[in-house]
């Protein structure tokens, strides 16, 4: 038998390792598993980028019909991941950052971090300024829904707000109140920091 | 009466001045026969020399003509890697030793990158194809001999890199040091045939070993060696083990 890559129907594109039948199941050897582990998050990351997903719960894994069963089964060869399994990886991610839970005070449910937050910031601001919306005041929903749509559509609230704080601790950013809530105006500000 | 040799003091001097002509004679005869040696070692080497520089096109690039080049120098005793110059005597005419160090760099690279996945052991053609593939050359360019020939030459690095046979005529490369025992190898040839799949049940069946053996030896390829992965939803055998360098991989 050989193991190859395979194209979902999505358009994505499966390595071979998803195709070996070992790969689903937690293996008892640490070192093992730390390889296992480390070709999931990737596969897990890059297929959540590929269908702009954000979250990523231990329930995913158990009925069919969830988002994520192009990766998380694989009935060519008849495997599941079991959750168990999953809540392993997605402790590791976490360990990691390259996820962070959410909400908070559980470990069922993860936001995933396909871009960091410092990266989601460098998004976010050099969107604001492709779009010639510095030094405007912007809502939060006219960030997450664009007129246009833009690579911040949909962006999960706790997300958007970590990268708003970053930018603000360089000056590129500023929390402001407006009637119905908050809103935020992006700075030029000092690029040599 | 009349002696040849004379008597007395005369004759001793004379047996003596014999004796080191003769020995004159023998060192000049041994010399000729040295000068005619190193005459004929130069000859050899240039009609050899000759040979490799108007073949060589042939000897790098076509594997069989290259084997029954190599398989023609050890029977006449030549080592075309051995030497006093780095990669033999003849390889800045022939570029062979670089073929060959260049060859045991992909070994290397190969296996250490495969090594996590694989236990540090990997199947023979499943090596000659990942180097084939690393050096974009497609399939036969790059033999099972040649790869076996290259290994020796990173043997004084001390790297453990080694050929082992198991069951079935098939060849594996191991890349750490570790002592492969009997049971592994009878784990390794089931696997071969299998894909990559044993269980003690197979183990059992095929090779008539008690449960208790197959499960130790295959607890201990898993736990010890690193050398299989685990799979707990197989359909047959509820459990069963994959040997990662028995597994062909395409990517």
């Amino acid at each position: 038998m050989s193991l190859s890559p395979h194209t979902t129907p999505s358009g994505f594109l499966l390595p071979s390792i998803h195709a070996a039948p070992p790969f689903f199941t937690l293996q008892p050897k640490a070192e093992t598993q730390a390889l296992v582990t480390e070709q999931w998050t990737r596969l897990i990351l890059s297929y959540a980028r590929h269908r702009r997903l954000f979250y990523l719960r231990v329930e995913d894994a158990e009925p069919p019909g969830s988002d994520w069963d192009e990766v998380l089964r694989n009935d060519r060869i008849n495997r599941r991941l079991p959750p168990s399994h999953l809540s392993y990886i997605l402790d590791d991610m976490v360990s990691k950052n390259k996820a962070m839970y959410e909400p908070v005070k559980q470990t069922r449910s993860v936001l995933l971090f396909w871009r960091l937050p410092e990266e989601w910031a460098e998004v976010l601001h050099d969107w604001a300024s492709s779009t010639a919306q510095l030094n405007t005041i912007l809502t939060f929903f006219e960030i997450v829904e664009p007129p246009v749509p833009s690579q911040l559509s949909g962006i999960p609230d706790t997300l958007l707000r970590r990268a708003i704080s970053i930018l603000t601790k360089t000056n590129r950013a500023q929390v402001i109140a407006v009637s119905d809530g908050e809103g935020v105006r992006f700075l030029a500000g000092n690029v040599s920091k | 009466m009349h002696r040849l040799g004379g008597v007395g003091l005369a004759a001793f001097e004379r047996q003596k001045q014999h004796e080191r002509s003769f020995a004159e004679l023998s060192t000049e005869i041994s010399q000729g026969q040295v000068d005619v040696l190193h005459a004929q070692l130069a000859q050899f080497r240039s009609a050899l020399a000759h040979y490799a520089s108007t073949h060589r096109d042939s000897i790098r690039n076509d594997p069989q003509f290259r084997h029954a080049f190599q398989r023609m120098c050890t029977s006449i005793g030549v080592d075309p890697l051995a030497g006093p110059r780095k990669g033999g005597w003849w390889a800045e005419m022939l570029n062979l030793g670089d073929w060959q160090y260049e060859l045991g760099v992909q070994i290397v690279d190969v296996c250490v990158s495969t090594r996590e996945r694989n236990g540090g052991l990997i199947e023979m053609s499943e090596l000659v194809r990942l180097v084939s593939k690393l050096r974009g050359v497609g399939g036969g360019v790059i033999t099972e001999d040649d790869v076996v020939r290259s290994i020796k030459t990173l043997k004084p690095l001390g790297a453990g890199y080694e050929v082992i046979d198991v069951d079935g005529g098939k060849k594996m490369v191991r890349s750490i040091p570790k002592e492969l025992d009997a049971d592994q190898a009878v784990v390794l040839a089931i696997a071969q045939e299998e894909g990559g799949r044993v269980s003690e049940d197979l183990l059992v069946r095929r090779r008539g070993w008690t449960r208790e053996r197959a499960r130790a030896e295959l607890e201990n390829m898993l736990l010890r060696d690193g050398m299989c992965w685990l799979d707990e939803q197989d359909e047959e055998w509820g459990v069963a083990y994959w040997v990662p360098s028995a597994m062909r991989w395409d990517e």
